[in-house]
């Protein structure tokens, strides 16, 4: 009976998982392995020229440009999320639980609405240059968006949670009694805090930077709405092989690559002396 | 446990396989027909619409072929995806003695070359794309796409977001074929394209107009409903049929074959053939009306501006998106690097 629980509980995970995660990702293998009918069909040939496009300069162009907006994302939602996870673990827990949740709430409001929102803010006429104008701070309106300064507002905004929480939870895993040693040994703040209380949270790091990265390379919707679709990330050049260009098997191909380059990631966190159980969401 | 478990699959199989509803599946563009119209059908027949939307032709094909067949008895696609979908047989011919309204058609845009006699599709609505710009911004007066190069309008441009559309217009400011497939031509759009880049603001498709009504630009190359709409907001707009050509469309009524309501989606489209109903359509979204009743009952506003009511006549100049088979990969080609 006992057993029988075990499977009855695990049972729908399992399925969950297979069907909607593992079947799709190994249909997705599948076609970028096959030809293009241009009319969003697949002919059953094998082939590996999807793979051998995604190399053509002005694709590589695309991966460029969006890996750059990327770590500029991700770099702004470190320098955001570390000290305010160092802030919230300070507080006393209750304090600490109400913050956290106040990071979570925004996601029970759909991010392309969210993403409305910033556009009502940061347009022409908008709130924020309305204010500033006001004030007599600018002459002009500033450009905010339609640009690739409306990309990084709005994919830092909407990633910053993803990279909060996994440093939060580092940052609250150290013993405070460490840091007490450290300083009893003698070691200034700036020392302890590079010395102590960063390599303890290498992991925490890691993983947020890790589900900050991808995503943002890939969040097609803010480039379009805020930046004006301008510029093309690997997400909008995916998006479009299916919804426009009619090209299953190279949008697939596309997609396969990005996940290699995750792995590859992860593979480089190990080679670095990380432990894959300290990334907690991989 | 184990006859919870049993009884358990077992509703769950049951509740796919419940008995005929009266019911239809639409697939239509977004922002095309109003809430209300929808409301109005499913009170007078009693008919529930299931309604999805999308909002490009090829997204219409990807749903088309991503759901199980027969899942949407109507669907809206334009001209050239009628000409694709006949030719892969994903379309059912109509019985247009179903169709009492079917003499309210404008017949001018009948038999047309992608669907010769309508044996698969009838007229819905049709549109252009045009150029509209602020008189008080622009110096003179704008007439053709090369106009737009003028780096006086830097960052004050909104384009649709569409490739075949926008590298098309591309293709005639170099006086080629809107269509065209040539190699050279298309790197040649695709260095046009690049020297307009500091001029566009933005690439939207789905509602240019506001970036038009909050004068976020002030020259728009977008669907003539949407310039007429801008127009309605703001006095000092001009339209625009550029002299080197434009695009046009026609969005048609098309059954998917194995369609299940097939019936009522016949009573859907003879209700939005009805004079009054297609009037509720074009106050909505003017686009071109091609329902020769409903011109009696349209207002002036509607009728004397060129943007919402295109005259016959433009129209006729007006060029036809083509299917390119396998040059549309140089067509992705150029999008991505204009981007």
């Amino acid at each position: 009976m006992n057993r029988n629980l075990k499977f009855i509980c695990l049972a729908p995970v399992v399925i969950y998982a297979l069907i909607l995660i593992f079947f799709p990702l190994i249909y997705i293998l599948f076609i970028s392995f096959q030809t293009s009918d241009n009319y969003g069909g697949i002919i059953y040939v094998f082939t590996i020229y999807n793979y051998i496009r995604i190399f053509d300069p002005v694709y590589l162009k695309v991966f460029f440009n969006s890996a750059i907006i990327g770590l500029f994302v991700t770099l702004a939602c470190l320098l955001i999320a570390y000290p305010f996870s160092i802030f919230v673990s300070e507080k006393k827990p209750h304090i600490q639980k109400l913050l956290i949740t106040l990071v979570l709430i925004p996601f029970l409001t759909n991010s392309l609405i969210r993403t409305y929102g910033w556009i009502v803010l940061l347009r022409k006429e908008g709130i924020f240059n309305t204010i500033l104008e006001s004030l007599s701070i600018i002459d002009n309106p500033l450009s905010f968006m339609y640009n690739n300064l409306g990309i990084f507002i709005g994919l830092t905004y909407t990633l910053l949670p993803f990279m909060i929480l996994p440093i939060y939870n580092s940052v609250s895993k150290i013993d405070k009694k460490v840091i007490e040693a450290a300083r009893d040994l003698g070691a200034k703040p700036l020392n302890i805090f590079f010395k102590v209380i960063v390599p303890s949270t290498y992991s925490g790091i890691f993983n947020g930077c890790i589900m900050t990265f991808i995503p943002a390379i890939g969040m097609f919707f803010i480039a379009d709405l805020l930046g004006g679709g301008k510029t093309m990330l690997i997400g909008n050049l995916i998006k479009n092989q299916f919804l426009v260009s009619r090209n299953w098997p190279f949008g697939s191909a596309l997609s396969i690559f990005l996940i290699i380059v995750t792995f590859l990631l992860v593979r480089l966190y190990k080679k670095l002396g990380g432990k894959l159980d300290d990334l907690g969401g991989f | 446990m184990k006859k919870i478990i049993v009884l358990l699959i077992f509703m769950i199989l049951l509740s796919g396989c419940g008995q005929t509803k009266n019911e239809v599946n639409i697939l239509n563009w977004s922002s095309y027909i109003p809430d209300e119209v929808i409301r109005d059908f499913e009170e007078e027949y009693n008919i529930k619409v299931n309604y999805n939307t999308y909002s490009s032709n090829e997204e219409c094909l990807a749903k088309l072929q991503a759901a199980k067949s027969g899942t949407y008895d109507l669907i809206f696609p334009s001209d050239y995806l009628v000409e694709l979908l006949i030719d892969k047989e994903m379309i059912q011919t109509l019985d247009k003695s179903k169709l009492t309204n079917l003499s309210n058609l404008n017949p001018n845009f009948l038999n047309l070359e992608y669907d010769p006699n309508n044996k698969y599709s009838l007229p819905f609505l049709a549109a252009s794309v045009v150029i509209i710009y602020d008189s008080d911004f622009v110096d003179g007066e704008i007439t053709s796409y090369n106009d737009l190069l003028n780096p006086q309008y830097k960052n004050n441009i909104v384009l649709l977001d569409d490739q075949r559309i926008i590298i098309g217009l591309a293709l005639l400011a170099l006086g080629y074929d809107m269509n065209d497939t040539n190699e050279e031509h298309l790197e040649e759009a695709k260095e046009w394209l690049l020297e307009l880049k500091p001029n566009i603001k933005a690439f939207d498709s789905d509602s240019p107009k506001t970036f038009m009504i909050t004068k976020e630009t002030k020259i728009g190359v977008i669907w003539n409903a949407e310039a007429g709409l801008a127009m309605n907001e703001l006095d000092n707009l001009k339209v625009v049929y550029p002299e080197e050509g434009f695009n046009i469309s026609i969005d048609n009524f098309a059954m998917p074959v194995n369609a299940k309501n097939v019936d009522n989606a016949y009573k859907f489209i003879d209700y939005i053939l009805r004079a009054d109903v297609m009037q509720k359509i074009i106050e909505e979204y003017p686009y071109k009306n091609l329902n020769i009743k409903t011109q009696e009952l349209l207002s002036d506003t509607y009728l004397n501006n060129i943007a919402t009511n295109v005259p016959d006549d433009y129209f006729k100049e007006g060029i036809f998106v083509k299917n390119i088979d396998e040059a549309i990969i140089n067509y992705d080609r150029v999008w991505a690097s204009i981007k």
